[in-house]
């Protein structure tokens, strides 16, 4: 395996040219000006459930301890909320991995299709929109909290297919939205001008120079096109020029290594490269809403870079006594545990730009999976850990519900983001409204 | 120069001015004398006009026989019997040489070629071409595989044979679906089947669940915005061009309840190009099945795509400008690149960036590598070099290679970035941009190559025009000819010509055809597709065969007809294809009376010989006509009701000024007269009949008694000047320059061998071609 540094991608450049309309004039490349207070919300996803016993602690309350998954999350304990007992309560067609994966963040039933499971009726897609799209369309309906894009989608790993088991976020029913998982797709969409307006820079000397050079040589009547053109030429030089002076993005862009090949054994520095984008377009306030979406559920990657050599998918099938797969059911899911921390982490790290404190004091990042156990597919007890502030929950516990559907958490999200919903997905699952994370 | 005398207004340019073309006379001439005792004072001692007296030019095409008439009878204005028939005859022939005719026109001011930009279509076909050189496959190194249809592959699970048992081929773990144990292989024409609860071979696979993909290419003519659809119920995934997995240009694999479902994108093509094609398609216990793939293309109607328009070869993927330009610059009745502008920088920019973007992302498949291969370095400088050379078509010297491409490399952090910047550096330079940067330089070979590729491409060298110049066989007109042979076959010389028609025949102004639907309920879209389609077919049957005549242009006596057009004309034929009509040779005439020109050049309602008759006197019998001084539109209500058309437009052009014009474009459109507005053949005009005789006064002084179609293009078909006009177009549409500007005598040189050569169109292009190649 090649060996990969990331310190070899991540490169600041110090672009320091920002929202500049230079080639097809967008107003602004950040959106609105900075309201007094921001709250943000990303959802991570990783596949194939948990270790429950190395997940949960035992303890509710302030008081408690760490089991090894969670480790990684310890330096914030106190901004932490690890939410056991919360169901996928939603039935129908399609097997446990397609309803934990497209209800997950839907919460209703999937519509009739074609796509065979490992069990139930065939299904299609969900028939919702999910909660981060719910919450991305009431920000971005508000002038105050209106952003470039309202929410980005970001994956690492996904495979390229677009089915029930690939697909967490729904711009509406039957409308999947598909998460980037390439980091020069991202650079492209979030950044593309400003990329361009760098390249172009670089070569704009040496088009004058070429110019003149070949004009030289023209007869006058000729000359005077090529005049005219140098001209333009100029002129795109001062455009460029007036665009720099305009603005400035306050976190410059990271560069991404325009080498790295999207294979299974990059992950990791993928993952990071991914994480540090999301953060990056974040403190830019480009969006208030993220997803950051790991392969997919059944998702079989191998995490070579872990000593795992079997896909996830066929190790979480494994029964709990064969000791070697949960040795490294555990590896795996401590991995995604250090990813979310590290995300935890960068965020802590950059001040918050519009106020106060760190951005985790004002994000919500939340993590969950499709499965609550993978050889037993039960879609209760869900993973669901919090980290972060702002959003007036209590943090800093371990909390213990009985199998109450995963409607009302979101709602409880949706409302601390002043959005009131009544009810959200399947009606009959809402019942007893929000779950009260303030006290 | 100019005397000042009161006179009246000189009355024979009024509404139109006709010129038309001879040969030239002698130089010196006694003439002279008379003239510049005679007609100076009004003309001025050159010909070039007298302010407040006659400030026109004398500058026409009339023949020395026509002009000596025209003289004789009219001139001087205020004393016609002061000059003698002899007397005009010398002014005639004094005048024509001196300054009046199109030869003497040239001497006196030589037409030079302008510099030029690219035009936008030549920027997208080099563009695309240059890309090309990395992939090559069909398309490119050999044409592409005329097997019409898609290759259709069928996979499912086979029935039990009689008398055996049903083989379980679901697995035991993971997704609960039998795999497919049995494959159907075989050509498909057009993509539309409706299997209901059935599998496509239900003596064969199961019902219950397959899969199917559909392989090939497809054909765009033109260039423009295709719209593509699919219709399925069950599952289905689209890729136009490209063909990576995650980059399906319709993704319907998840299906939703049992309706049938329309998908449809829109993509950019570029015309003349065959583009890759998949389409897959999946059931999986659905009730029933079915499939059908449409597109729409841009002067089309949606339809499903047709068997004529599929390959079942397949082709690599294309490199696609869909930017937008600024239209080119057309007031010389030709796109051509002779004006630039901050959009056209723009666009420019924003193409070179999407092709360094569309570089960089195909890397490595480009140049030949991998991401971790130990030459990788090496292989990337090296494609670096080699797209550089292709852009500019030809080795780059020491300093070019500094410029273009190490100082690049030296600068850049990543080689990728180097890469970038060349790509944006090399399309945005105007070496590029302006081909014909060198034409004052000593040329060589691969200036040949270049100018080659473009008069008959609009494109760069392909590989093997490139090594034919490296080699310097690019010298003698027959090594030039040769490799023109060559390129006249491929497919984007019949896209230059496609573009050629369009502006000859003057297609744009048929796209917008519409009649009043009252009065022609059935001419719908639908049917004004076909007919354009029935003349582009008819265009490339004439142009393509081995005769190649531009005779049969005008004079064939038959229409390409399919059966909704058969049915609307009053030929009933069968079948979606086109097939050959014979007509009443009378009745039909070539493209002068194919109904998609007919209708374009009529009224909503009605028929217009005056928009029929501009049409012929400029396009086809080839006499240039001015803007009519005055614009008069014309009100159908300002008539009376009784009139037929004939009438309504010989009273409205009957005053002495339209006349000098009209008498020219009247009878021509008059003998179409027996064509309604829809192009339909027709002996009564408002309950009376028909009356399309009348007389044609020639560009030599001749009288022609018209009495249809036929009687012009049997004129045309024969006549110099009707060929020049032909040649004059063609000329335009390939090199972009006037004809004159590679010598006085390159028209004439042109149609004197086209009327050598039985009129044909292929060894017209070549004997073009070669005057834009050779060497001088």
């Amino acid at each position: 395996m090649k060996h990969l540094d990331r310190r070899q991608f991540l490169r600041d450049l110090g672009i320091s040219a920002g929202a500049l309309p230079f080639l097809t004039g967008l107003p602004s490349l950040t959106g609105a000006p900075a309201p007094q207070k921001r709250q943000r919300l990303v959802i991570m996803f990783s596949p194939n459930g948990t270790l429950p016993n190395e997940f949960w602690p035992d303890q509710e309350g302030a008081e408690f301890s760490f089991k090894s998954i969670l480790k990684p999350l310890e330096p914030f304990k106190k901004q932490m909320l690890i939410l056991h007992g919360i169901a996928n309560k939603v039935t129908g067609d399609g097997d446990s991995h397609m309803r934990g994966m497209s209800c997950l963040l839907t919460c209703d039933e999937l519509l009739k299709g074609n796509i065979m499971g490992g069990g139930g009726n065939p299904a299609g897609w969900a028939s919702n929109i999910s909660i981060d799209q719910e919450i991305k369309n009431f920000l971005q309906s508000r002038k105050e909290t209106k952003t470039r894009f309202g929410s980005l989608e970001f994956g690492v790993a996904v495979p390229e297919r677009a089915d029930p088991w690939t697909r967490m976020s729904y711009a509406g029913g039957n409308q999947p939205i598909a998460p980037i998982d390439d980091p020069h797709q991202i650079l492209k969409k979030v950044y593309g001008k400003m990329k361009d307006k760098e390249s172009l820079v670089s070569i704009l000397d040496d088009v004058r120079e070429d110019l003149k050079r070949v004009s030289s040589k023209l007869s006058a009547r000729d000359k005077a096109l090529l005049d005219q053109h140098m001209t333009l030429v100029r002129g795109l030089e001062q455009d460029l020029a007036e665009a720099d002076k305009q603005g400035k993005l306050l976190h410059p862009v990271p560069a991404v290594d325009p080498s790295i090949e999207l294979v299974n054994d990059n992950t990791p520095q993928i993952s990071r490269i991914q994480i540090d984008l999301l953060v990056n377009s974040l403190s830019n306030d480009m969006a208030r809403v993220a997803t950051l979406q790991y392969m997919r559920s059944v998702g079989m990657a191998q995490m070579r870079w872990l000593g795992v050599e079997e896909g996830h998918h066929s190790l979480s099938h494994d029964p709990d006594d064969k000791k070697d797969s949960y040795e490294k059911l555990m590896k795996i899911n401590t991995w995604f545990a250090g990813e979310f921390a590290y995300m935890a982490k960068r965020l802590a790290e950059t001040p918050e730009p519009a106020g106060e404190g760190s951005m985790l004091d004002n994000t919500l990042l939340v993590w969950t999976n499709e499965l609550g156990k993978g050889n037993t597919h039960t879609l209760d007890n869900i993973p669901y850990v919090m980290v972060g502030g702002g959003f007036g929950f209590k943090m800093g516990r371990s909390l213990k519900f009985d199998k109450a559907a995963h409607n009302r958490l979101w709602m409880s999200v949706a409302h601390a983001m002043g959005h009131d919903l009544k009810t959200f997905g399947k009606k009959e699952l809402c019942e007893g409204g929000a779950l009260n994370l303030a006290a | 120069m100019a005397a000042k005398s009161p006179k009246t207004p000189f009355p024979w340019p009024a509404l139109w001015m006709l010129m038309t073309c001879a040969f030239a006379a002698p130089a010196q001439h006694p003439g002279a004398a008379i003239y510049q005792k005679l007609c100076a004072e009004c003309h001025g001692d050159r010909g070039q006009g007298v302010e407040d007296e006659y400030d026109e030019a004398l500058v026409g095409e009339k023949t020395i026989e026509a002009l000596a008439r025209q003289i004789d009878r009219t001139m001087p204005e205020d004393a016609p019997q002061k000059s003698t028939p002899k007397d005009s005859k010398l002014i005639a022939e004094y005048i024509y040489d001196a300054f009046y005719s199109p030869m003497a026109q040239a001497r006196l001011n030589p037409a030079k070629k302008e510099l030029a930009r690219l035009t936008i279509d030549q920027f997208r076909n080099s563009v695309m071409d240059v890309i090309g050189r990395f992939r090559m496959g069909p398309g490119f190194d050999r044409p592409v595989n005329a097997e019409q249809g898609l290759k259709a592959t069928y996979r499912g699970v086979e029935l039990p044979k009689p008398g055996e048992k049903a083989v379980d081929t679901t697995p035991k773990k993971g997704i609960k679906a039998k795999r497919p144990n049995k494959t159907i292989e075989k050509v498909e024409p057009v993509i539309s089947f409706h299997w209901g609860p059935d599998s496509p071979d239900k003596a064969v696979l199961e019902a219950e669940q397959f899969q199917n993909r559909f392989e090939g290419s497809v054909v765009a003519n033109e260039t423009g915005v295709y719209e593509f659809a699919v219709k399925s119920e069950n599952g289905f995934r689209l890729w136009i061009n490209d063909t990576n997995e995650g980059d399906a240009l319709i993704d319907g694999w998840v299906s939703a309840g049992p309706q049938v479902r329309e998908e449809k994108k829109s993509l950019y093509l570029v015309g003349g190009r065959a583009y890759r094609l998949q389409l897959e398609h999946f059931k999986f216990k659905e009730k029933s099945a079915s499939i059908e793939l449409w597109w729409k293309t841009p002067h089309g109607v949606k339809e499903l795509i047709p068997a004529h328009a599929l390959r079942t070869e397949r082709t690599r993927e294309l490199m696609i400008v869909s930017t937008e330009f600024p239209a080119d610059d057309s007031s010389g009745g030709y796109p051509r690149g002779t004006t630039i502008s901050k959009a056209w920088d723009q666009a420019v920019t924003d193409a070179a960036i999407a092709t360094a973007e569309h570089v960089v992302e195909n890397l490595d498949e480009l140049a030949q590598t991998k991401a971790a291969a130990p030459d990788r370095g090496e292989k990337l400088r090296k494609f670096a070099n080699t797209f550089v050379e292709a852009v500019f078509c030809r080795p780059l010297s020491e300093d070019m290679k500094q410029l273009f491409i190490e100082s690049h490399f030296k600068a850049a952090k990543t080689p990728e970035t180097a890469v970038k910047r060349i790509v944006m550096l090399t399309l945005k330079s105007p070496q590029f941009l302006y081909p014909n940067l060198r034409e004052d330089e000593a040329t060589d070979d691969f200036d040949a190559a270049s100018r080659l590729a473009l008069t008959l491409w609009d494109s760069i060298p392909d590989k093997k025009l490139a090594q034919t110049a490296a080699a310097g066989k690019l010298k003698t007109r027959e090594q030039i000819q040769a490799e023109a042979r060559r390129m006249l076959a491929d497919s984007r010389t019949k896209a230059k010509l496609h573009g050629f028609f369009h502006q000859w025949l003057d297609l744009e102004r048929a796209e917008g055809t519409n009649k009043d639907p009252k009065i022609f309920p059935d001419f719908t879209p639908e049917l004004l597709a076909d007919l354009r389609e029935s003349l582009l077919q008819f265009i490339d049957e004439v142009v393509w065969s081995e005769k190649s005549d531009y005779r049969e242009l005008l004079q064939a006596d038959y229409l390409l007809l399919n059966e909704r057009l058969g049915k609307f004309y009053g030929h009933p034929v069968t079948g979606e294809e086109f097939q050959r009509v014979g007509f009443d040779p009378k009745q039909r005439a070539g493209v002068v009376t194919h109904p998609y020109l007919l209708a374009s050049l009529a009224y909503t309602k009605q028929s217009s010989p005056v928009h029929r008759g501009v049409f012929l006197t400029r396009n086809i019998v080839g006499m240039s006509l001015k803007p009519p001084m005055k614009a008069v539109v014309f009100e159908d209500s300002h008539f009376n009701p009784q009139l037929t058309m004939r009438e309504k437009i010989t009273e409205m052009t009957r005053s002495g000024g339209c006349m000098a014009c009209h008498s020219m474009i009247n009878p021509l459109g008059f003998s179409l007269e027996n064509f309604d507005a829809v192009g339909r053949w027709r002996t009564k005009d408002n309950n009376k009949p028909v009356n399309p005789v009348g007389e044609l006064t020639t560009a030599e002084g001749k009288t022609v008694r018209l009495t249809g179609p036929r009687d012009i293009v049997n004129y045309v078909a024969n006549n110099p000047s009707g060929h020049r006009a032909f040649i004059r177009h063609l000329f335009h549409h390939l090199i972009k320059q006037e004809p004159s500007a590679y010598g006085i005598a390159t028209l004439e040189n042109l149609q004197r061998d086209f009327a050598a050569n039985n009129c044909n169109i292929q060894k017209l292009i070549l004997d073009i071609a070669i005057v834009a190649t050779e060497l001088k």
